[in-house]
C-alpha cells in the first residue's frame, strides 16, 4: 500500500481478531459479532490494501476431517503495522480481542 | 428437526448463496462460491448440531446467508470503481455528447419556431388521392417544369369521351398585376386554372369562403401563403374582397396551406374560374386522375399514352404520378444521407486505425463504450443534418417548393459528409481507453528517411493510456494510424499528485 490506511474502528476490530487467531471468516463473526455482510467485505478490502492475504487450506487436511477446506487468512508486514497504528488510535481493541488466543493451526 | 427438514434447508441456503453469486464479477465468482459454500458448512455445524437441531439456529444459518448478499454487491462496487473512468480534460466525450445535443436541441428549436418548416413537417400536406398523374409531352420528359400541353389540347380531350381518365384539371402560370383598391398593384405568377383543380388535387385551404357567399359569375382566386403575408400583411378579412388580376374581376376564396403545392411552376395565386385557362391561348400542364378500374394498373411512377391532338394525328405523352412529386422532406433527407455515405469513401479513409498490435486486452465494457459513443455521434449527427437543412431551406417563406427542395438537398448532403468526416475524425485522435481528445502532437522522423524509418506525428493521452502513431505518407508497411498502449510501468509519469484512500465502510 503506498501509504497507510486510516481504519474504521470495525476494519481495525477484524484485523485484530485475524492478528489473535481468528484466521477464517465466521470464526471472525463469531469473535466480534459482527454479521456476515460486514465481516466478508471488510476482509476482502483489507486483502485488497494487502494487510492480509488468504490461502486454502490443502484439500488432503480437509479431507482426512471429512469437510470442506477453509480459506485462512493472516496479517501482512503492512497489516501488522496498521494493526499497532490502530491500537494507539483505539486503544480498547487490544482488551476487546485478546491476542493470547492465537490458536496454531 | 427431521433430516427431511434439514435438506430442505440446506438446499433453501445453497439457493440463497447461488443467487448472491449472480451479482459476483465473473472471474471471481468461483472462488466465492467455494468460499461461502465452505463457509456455510462450517456454520451450519457450528448453529445447527445434527443431534439438536432448531428453528433459532436455522435463523442465524440464514442471516448468514444473506450476508452473501452484501459481500457480492460489494465485490460488483469494486468492479466499477476498478473501470476506467472518461477523461474530463477539454475535448472529453461528455463535452463533445454535450455539444452535439446542444445543436440538436438548438436546431429542433429554430425548425418549430419558423412557420416555413412547421408547415412542412405536417404529414397532412403530402397525403394526395391515389390515381393523380401529370400528362405532359413525351418529347419534353427531361424537362418537366417546362408547361408543354396547349390549350386545345386540353379542349380535345375534355369533349372526348374518356375510357382512362375521370376527371382532368388545366393550368398554366403567367406574370400578371394583381391590383386592389386599397394596396395598389403588385405582379404575381397567377395560374390561371380549372375551377375544379383544388378539389381534383384535394388541396386545402385556409379561410375558405362558401360556395353560396362566392358569385358564380365572378373567377375566384386563392392566395399562396407567401403573398397574404407580404402583400396583404396577413389579415384574413382580404377573403371574400374583390381584386383586379389583369383585366379581370375576381373574388379573394381563401389561402393555400403553406408547402401544400407541389406541382410544376412557381404560383402565387390561382386564377379559377371556367375558360380562364384557355382564354389566353399558351402551354400549360394538365392534371387527371385515373379512374379507379385504371390506377391500379400504374405500377410504376411514370407511364407512357398515346392519345389525339386538335389535328387528328396521336402522339406520345407521358403520366408521371403526383406520389413522386409529393414526397416529403423525409424522403430528400434520406436520400441525401445515402448520396453522402456513397461518397464519404472517396473524401477519407473510414477504417479508424490499428489497435491490434498489443498483448493489452481491454475488457469489453470498455470496448463497448468506445463503440457507443461512435454511434452515439453518428446518431446526434442525423437530426442535425435533418433539422439544420430544414432550417436553411425553408427559412423564408417566400421560397417556392423547389428552390426549398434543392436548398434542402444540398445542404443535408454537405453538412451529413462534413459531419461523418468530422465523427470519424474525432474519433480516431481520441484514447481508446478513456475516449480523451489526445494531445501534445509532436513530428516524429524526417520526410528524407520516409522509406528507411517512419516519419509522422505521435500524440499522446494526458491520461497515459497510450501513444498514436500517424505517418505522414501512407507506405505499405504503415498505411493507418497505429495506437500503442502503454504498459504500467509509464504510470509513474502519469500518477496523480495525490493518492486518495478509500474508507472501508
Amino acid at each position: 500500500m503506498a501509504m497507510e490506511a486510516k481504519l474504521s474502528h470495525t476494519a481495525a476490530m477484524i484485523l485484530q481478531a485475524v492478528n489473535a487467531g481468528h484466521i477464517y471468516g465466521f470464526s471472525v463473526m463469531e469473535m466480534t459479532g459482527l454479521p456476515s455482510g460486514t465481516v466478508y467485505p471488510a476482509m476482502r478490502r483489507l486483502e485488497r490494501d494487502e494487510l492480509i492475504r488468504s490461502h486454502w487450506e490443502q484439500q488432503s487436511i480437509a479431507d482426512a476431517e471429512q469437510r470442506p477446506p477453509r480459506k485462512y487468512y493472516k496479517l501482512t508486514r503492512a497489516g501488522k503495522m496498521t494493526l499497532e497504528a490502530s491500537r494507539k488510535r483505539y486503544p480498547l481493541l487490544a482488551k476487546l480481542i485478546s491476542s493470547e488466543q492465537v490458536e496454531s493451526i | 428437526m427431521t433430516p427431511r427438514f434439514a435438506l430442505v434447508f440446506r438446499g433453501l441456503y445453497l439457493c440463497l448463496l447461488r443467487s448472491a453469486s449472480m451479482l459476483v464479477p465473473r472471474r471471481q465468482r468461483a472462488e466465492w462460491w467455494k468460499e461461502w459454500r465452505s463457509e456455510l458448512w462450517h456454520v451450519r455445524q457450528a448453529c445447527t448440531p445434527e443431534a439438536s437441531g432448531s428453528l433459532r439456529g436455522e435463523q442465524e444459518v440464514a442471516a448468514f446467508c444473506l450476508g452473501a448478499f452484501q459481500d457480492a454487491y460489494c465485490l460488483r462496487c469494486d468492479l466499477r470503481r476498478e473501470r476506467v473512468p472518461l477523461a474530463t480534460t477539454k475535448g472529453s466525450a461528455s463535452q463533445c455528447m454535450l455539444f452535439l445535443t446542444a445543436v440538436t436541441v438548438a436546431s429542433c428549436g429554430i425548425a418549430l419556431l419558423l412557420p416555413g418548416v412547421r408547415a412542412e413537417l405536417q404529414p397532412s400536406h403530402y397525403r394526395i388521392a391515389p390515381g393523380l398523374v401529370l400528362i405532359q409531352s413525351a418529347r419534353a420528359a427531361a424537362l418537366d417544369s417546362v408547361p408543354t400541353i396547349s390549350a386545345e389540347q386540353f379542349q380535345v380531350w375534355e369533349r372526348r369521351r374518356q375510357h382512362i381518365f375521370d376527371g382532368f384539371a388545366f393550368y398554366r402560370v403567367v406574370r400578371e398585376p394583381l391590383s386592389t383598391a386599397s394596396r395598389g398593384q403588385t405582379t404575381l405568377g397567377i395560374a390561371h386554372a380549372s375551377l375544379n383543380l383544388f378539389e381534383l388535387l384535394g388541396l386545402s385551404m385556409r379561410f375558405p369562403l362558401s360556395d353560396g357567399q362566392a358569385p358564380d359569375n365572378v373567377p375566384r382566386i386563392v392566395l399562396s401563403d407567401g403573398v397574404w403575408r407580404s402583400d396583404f400583411g396577413g389579415d384574413p378579412n382580404i377573403v371574400g374582397h374583390r381584386v383586379t388580376v389583369g383585366s379581370l374581376q375576381a373574388t379573394v376564396v381563401g389561402v393555400a396551406t403553406p408547402g401544400s403545392w407541389r406541382l410544376p411552376g412557381k404560383v402565387d395565386a390561382w386564377l379559377l374560374g371556367p375558360n380562364v385557362e384557355t382564354g389566353y391561348g399558351g402551354a400549360g400542364f394538365i392534371v387527371a386522375r385515373l379512374m379507379s378500374s385504371e390506377a391500379s394498373n400504374l405500377w410504376s411512377e411514370k407511364g407512357h399514352l398515346k392519345a389525339p391532338t386538335p389535328d387528328g394525328s396521336l402522339d406520345d405523352f407521358l403520366c408521371v404520378s403526383l406520389a413522386e412529386r409529393t414526397r416529403g422532406p423525409q424522403d430528400i433527407f434520406l436520400f441525401a444521407v445515402i448520396l453522402a455515405c456513397l461518397a464519404l469513401p472517396a473524401t477519407t479513409s473510414l477504417p479508424l486505425g490499428e489497435y491490434r498490435q498489443s498483448s493489452h486486452k481491454l475488457s469489453w465494457s470498455t470496448r463497448l463504450r468506445r463503440w457507443s459513443f461512435l454511434l452515439s455521434k453518428l446518431a446526434l449527427l442525423l437530426p442535425i443534418v435533418y433539422f439544420v437543412s430544414l432550417d436553411l431551406a425553408y427559412l423564408r417563406i417566400t421560397f417556392d417548393t423547389f428552390t426549398s427542395e434543392y436548398i434542402q438537398l444540398v445542404s443535408s448532403f454537405s453538412i451529413c459528409l462534413f459531419g461523418l468526416r468530422w465523427v470519424l475524425r474525432d474519433q480516431r485522435q481520441r484514447c481508446p481507453v478513456c475516449l480523451g481528445k489526445l494531445s501534445h502532437p509532436a513530428k516524429v522522423g524526417q520526410p528524407s528517411r520516409t522509406f528507411l524509418a517512419w516519419n509522422g506525428t505521435e500524440l499522446i493521452c494526458v491520461g497515459g493510456h497510450g501513444l498514436l502513431h500517424v505517418p505522414e505518407m501512407p507506405t505499405s508497411w504503415f498505411s493507418t494510424q497505429r495506437w500503442l498502449y502503454l504498459d504500467p510501468s509509464w504510470e509513474i509519469l502519469f500518477a496523480e499528485p495525490t493518492v486518495v484512500s478509500t474508507g472501508y465502510f
